[in-house]
């Protein structure tokens, strides 16, 4: 069972993924990240995996809106959300078939419930064998809680993720935590995607997933893809 | 004695948690645990006793919408359903609680708090807290793990039964151990089963200081409305043809469906019961000799059995027996339906047993499925034996 990133040079450099992989993606602010990680999920959903989105910034309608927006044939019911933000801003929203609410970036006990209730459903009832989980992002999460909390849910998921064999992606922000956090947290990762400012905008590379990381590249966001340039 | 309003649960605990005594729900992650401290509040509160809820990661409107979503009002139980509020301070936002841990990362301002909402109950009510492990979190395990002895001590004051949910994140293997086997009277372990992805979940007592522990464990479900409802995955229905099996199914089911020609069952029936605690899957066989393969097929892993016997049709007893042998029904939980008790002919229960020479430890319950006359009694016999089963 194997995956990629829809993201086609990195993917033709890295070669299939192994289920059961979890990747960090570490960007400064603006560089993206939500778009990546939207198509990291969208590129599954096509070739029908299901995806679990944990989103601590967006409520879940906007990130469900994403997907509509650029494309309305996706298989919709393969879409997951847990949404960390809708409950906290004070709108008592139910839970739909696609959103699950947690009550709060602290409520990881209620983030873990929903997780694993669409592992459940997408496993069990569509019988869907790949599932993506995206996490955007822990760096919300670490804000409300502390490091080894966080820490000891990842362990906790990431495990999870290897036994499903399905692929983890969880998104932080450069330059928000100190080094021992990144440190602390990369033991949990098989790989990363790392995005850095260049001259001319944005870098991407992958790193851990080679024996070398993958060069840098200049991208650009356009729609559902990632234009990668040099 | 204050009930947990768990199915099941208050029977093995001897009727519930006894006053002054703690109890955790220890917690596996992933699993919707948190329910259990909701609904053993809710049913405290609304049995006219008091609750105090210690709410560490939800906004109060928020948790009384939660309560909402089972179908437990709380604004019915008026100022006998209490919030702490140990979240509002984390995030910053104003609360309307009557009590409010102004800084919820300090276990000692927690602890004036509770201590506070435990003197002002006017009688024995039920503390409990929704999550514990944020507190731990917040607070730090070994100043929680304090606190909590404190906690505990202090309700015995006040004769208060203590709730804690508390999800087993990998903390160190002391503070795991000790908050499932020292620092509270009674224990319950609510896991899932998992392969892959989880599955199902299920409960058990791990400790109860004031008994000897039954060995058991019992799948459960969270349904909205309703709160926690033990669940049976399999139940089987089998008997000879024309006995009233595809009745004694939809009689029994909320709802109900049967793959049959000219209303004889050639496939299956297939039901769901939703009844006082209890869920259920119930699978009914066809009675024809010609079906007996996909008999053999549809029995596997049922957890108890009806045999649906026509009362008037002693000639059929033999072919029922008979079909017991084909669904391996024996060794089993079995309750054998007496059906049709309103036509003229139909011998008893006990005229019964002689003809099948059944022990009596086999029950045969006398029931008109036509008109649903006994086929709740013959239900919750089955699940008396089944939840007995060790």
């Amino acid at each position: 069972m194997t995956y990629n990133f829809g993201i086609s040079r990195l993917d033709e450099l890295i070669g299939d993924i192994g289920g059961g992989t979890n990747i960090m993606v570490i960007g400064p602010p603006m560089s993206g990240k939500d778009d990546i990680i939207n198509i990291v999920a969208y590129h599954g959903l096509i070739d029908n995996n299901a995806a679990v989105i944990v989103s601590t910034r967006e409520p879940g309608t906007n990130v469900l809106e994403w997907f509509g927006h650029h494309d309305t044939n996706i298989p919709m019911d393969h879409i997951g959300i847990v949404d960390c933000v809708t409950r906290t801003l004070g709108f008592g929203a139910p839970d739909t078939e696609n959103i699950k609410m947690a009550s709060s970036p602290v409520d990881l006990t209620g983030i873990g419930v929903k997780i694993s209730q669409f592992f459940e459903h997408f496993w069990m009832d569509l019988q869907l064998r790949k599932t993506r989980l995206c996490i955007n992002s822990l760096s919300t999460i670490l804000m409300y809680s502390n490091l080894p909390t966080v820490f000891r849910f990842l362990h906790v998921f990431t495990g999870r993720i290897k036994a499903a064999n399905a692929l983890g992606v969880y998104v932080i922000e450069d330059g928000m935590h100190d080094d021992k956090t990144i440190v602390t947290l990369k033991q949990l990762f098989d790989g990363m995607i790392e995005i850095r400012e260049g001259e001319a905008g944005y870098q991407i590379r992958a790193v851990g997933l080679t024996p070398k990381p993958t060069p840098w590249f200049d991208y650009e966001i356009d729609g559902v893809n990632i234009i990668l340039r040099g | 004695m204050i009930e947990t309003g768990i199915p099941k649960l208050d029977d093995y605990l001897l009727g519930g948690i006894p006053e002054g005594k703690s109890l955790v729900y220890y917690i596996y992650p992933g699993v919707e645990g948190n329910v259990f401290g909701m609904q053993t509040m809710y049913h405290t509160v609304s049995n006219g006793r008091y609750g105090v809820y210690v709410a560490s990661s939800t906004d109060p409107r928020m948790i009384r919408e939660q309560f909402d979503e089972f179908g437990w009002n709380t604004d019915e139980c008026g100022d006998r359903f209490i919030i702490v509020d140990a979240f509002s301070g984390l995030i910053g936002a104003d609360s309307r609680e009557r009590y409010v841990v102004s800084d919820p990362e300090d276990v000692n301002d927690l602890t004036q708090c509770i201590k506070q909402a435990m003197e002002d109950l006017d009688g024995p009510g039920v503390v409990v807290f929704e999550s514990l492990s944020t507190i731990m979190d917040l607070c730090g395990e070994s100043e929680t793990l304090d606190a909590i002895e404190e906690w505990n001590q202090y309700a015995m004051l006040y004769d208060h039964a203590m709730v804690y949910n508390f999800t087993a994140w990998p903390y160190s293997e002391d503070t795991l151990l000790h908050i499932k086997e020292d620092i509270c009277n009674s224990a319950i372990s609510v896991g899932g089963i998992s392969e892959r992805v989880i599955f199902g979940q299920y409960f058990g007592i791990l400790k109860a200081d004031w008994m000897d522990v039954p060995r058991k464990c019992v799948l459960f479900k969270i349904v909205r409305p309703g709160g926690i409802r033990v669940y049976i995955p399999k139940i089987l229905v089998t008997g000879p043809f024309n006995a009233g099996k595809s009745t004694f199914v939809h009689a029994l089911s909320n709802r109900a469906v049967s793959v049959d020609r000219l209303g004889t069952t050639i496939a299956l029936d297939h039901g769901h019961i939703d009844y006082r605690g209890f869920t259920a899957d119930i699978f009914g066989t066809p009675g024809q000799e010609r079906f007996d393969p996909i008999v053999k097929l549809l029995s596997g892993e049922a957890m108890g059995v009806f045999l649906v016997l026509d009362s008037t049709n002693a000639a059929d007893f033999v072919r029922g027996k008979r079909m017991l042998e084909i669904t391996m029904s024996f060794g089993l939980p079995i309750v054998i339906i007496a059906n049709k008790q309103d036509l003229q002919g139909a011998l008893t229960p006990e005229e019964i047993r002689k003809k099948l020479s059944m022990p009596t430890n086999v029950p045969i319950m006398p029931v008109i499925a036509t008109n649903r006359d006994g086929v709740f009694e013959a239900f919750e016999t089955l699940v008396d034996m089944v939840m007995e089963v060790d």
